[in-house]
């Protein structure tokens, strides 16, 4: 066997040589039966790997997983027939009044007088997380369907909270809608802006967080 | 690690059958939507991590697979297939453990010696049993990359920067592992020079 060309065999195979070396391959695999061998048996190894059906584990192992999932962001999506009322007490409805305020007010304040514009493309706001997967751009169906299932979930248990909670929830979404709305708007005139792109997805982030809560309080009651 | 915007083959292999609107709701924090999306994956991403790992302590990772995955969930953009990007998310979750073994960076170089040590091909019906054991027995660094790409598709340039190796490195234990498991292919079924 000429060892110079047998170790190019499987590059031969996944076509990562020149046109020069393949000819020249190609000129040897006439003269040397040896090689033809090999390389139809290297072939035929490459076929039988992707011929590999998957298996599963002997076992379930949905009995080790379950347990470490964080419950507490666990938002089922039916809520329960009988279901108590629930009731914010006053200072947690004031902080989340004043935080709401303070946000959406900061928020609009820089819309109004204009964030810094950068050079940064758009996506800026989003850049690859240390672990190996990118965060997400919220702009996707996902989130709109993801977010459209929570609101629907929300009217559908909507008479089990407290009117005044409800009330504080409409306040807050429609002050955090308002923040998106005009996130977009001034984007539409500004996309490199890093600022907005962050605010933006940040607005969104606290109505899906929100609904989330809203929605596990109807539930839980 | 840096998310890697590759593409593979596993985009042309049609996804398990999981509505995608199971993985929005997953994403949402849907615990049901999750186990739906798990049963869906669960054959091909065991299979990934068991030919990965030679089957060591293949359970424990897949199940660290499916956890990072509800972790991670919501980073999911869309870019590529979703089974295309929880394979990525399953290979990164094994070379994580792989770079915590410690003992295992001396078997990724020591791949000659197994030649001889290997059995011949198993004289059962299945051989896709066969091959799935011969695979088992290759050293690690070979099996881990012939398993990215034979079997999941990678590019050498892909593995090189998953595995931090030079991609003439990724060749060269490519053809090792080819040459070694082409020895339990059992009765030839072609003929020299045939296509």
């Amino acid at each position: 066997m000429t060892d110079q060309w047998n170790d190019r065999l499987s590059d031969y195979i996944d076509d990562e040589l020149t046109p020069e070396e393949r000819a020249q391959l190609e000129a040897h695999l006439t003269t040397c039966r040896e090689c033809a061998v090999t390389l139809d048996e290297l072939r035929e190894v490459v076929a039988r790997a992707g011929a590999l059906t998957p298996r599963p584990p002997a076992a379930d192992l949905w009995p080790g997983i379950e347990p470490r999932l964080e419950r507490a962001a666990v938002v089922p999506f039916q809520p329960r027939v009988a279901a108590r009322r629930f009731s914010f007490t006053m200072p947690q409805l004031v902080a989340a009044g004043l935080a709401l305020m303070v946000m959406s007010g900061g928020g609009v304040w820089v819309l109004q007088h204009g964030g810094r514009a950068t050079e940064g493309p758009a996506v800026a706001a989003f850049a690859p997380g240390s672990d190996g997967v990118a965060p997400a751009s919220l702009a996707d169906p996902r989130y709109d369907e993801a977010i459209a299932d929570l609101e629907q979930a929300l009217q559908a248990g909507r008479a089990d909270l407290d009117p005044g909670t409800v009330k504080i929830l409409e306040t807050n979404l429609d002050a955090i809608d308002q923040a998106i709305d005009e996130s977009r708007r001034a984007l539409a005139a500004d996309p490199a802006n890093v600022f907005l792109n962050n605010h933006l997805a940040d607005a969104r982030q606290r109505k899906l967080a929100l609904l989330r809560r809203a929605t596990a309080m109807v539930n839980k009651g | 690690m840096e998310a890697l915007a590759l593409q593979s083959p596993i985009e042309s292999v049609p996804a398990a059958d999981v509505p995608l609107t199971d993985v929005a709701r997953a994403a949402a924090g849907d615990a049901l939507a999750f186990e739906a999306v798990y049963r869906a994956h669960l054959p091909r991403v065991y299979s990934l991590v068991r030919r990965m790992t030679a089957g060591r302590d293949a359970d424990e990772l897949t199940q660290d697979v499916f956890v990072r995955l509800w972790q991670k969930l919501a980073t999911f953009r869309g870019d590529s297939s979703f089974t295309t990007w929880l394979h990525r998310l399953a290979v990164n979750v094994v070379i994580e453990r792989f770079r915590t073994d410690q003992v295992r960076r001396g078997r990724l170089i020591d791949g000659e010696d197994i030649f001889e040590l290997l059995p011949g091909p198993a004289q059962t019906r299945d051989l896709g049993m066969d091959f799935e054991t011969a695979l088992e027995k290759l050293p690690d660094g070979a099996r881990e990359i012939f398993v990215l790409h034979d079997v999941e598709g990678y590019k050498h340039h892909e593995i090189a920067t998953l595995l931090e190796i030079s991609a003439g490195t990724s060749k060269a234990q490519l053809h090792r592992a080819r040459m070694m498991l082409r020895k339990h292919l059992g009765p030839r079924t072609t003929k020299p020079g045939g296509r």
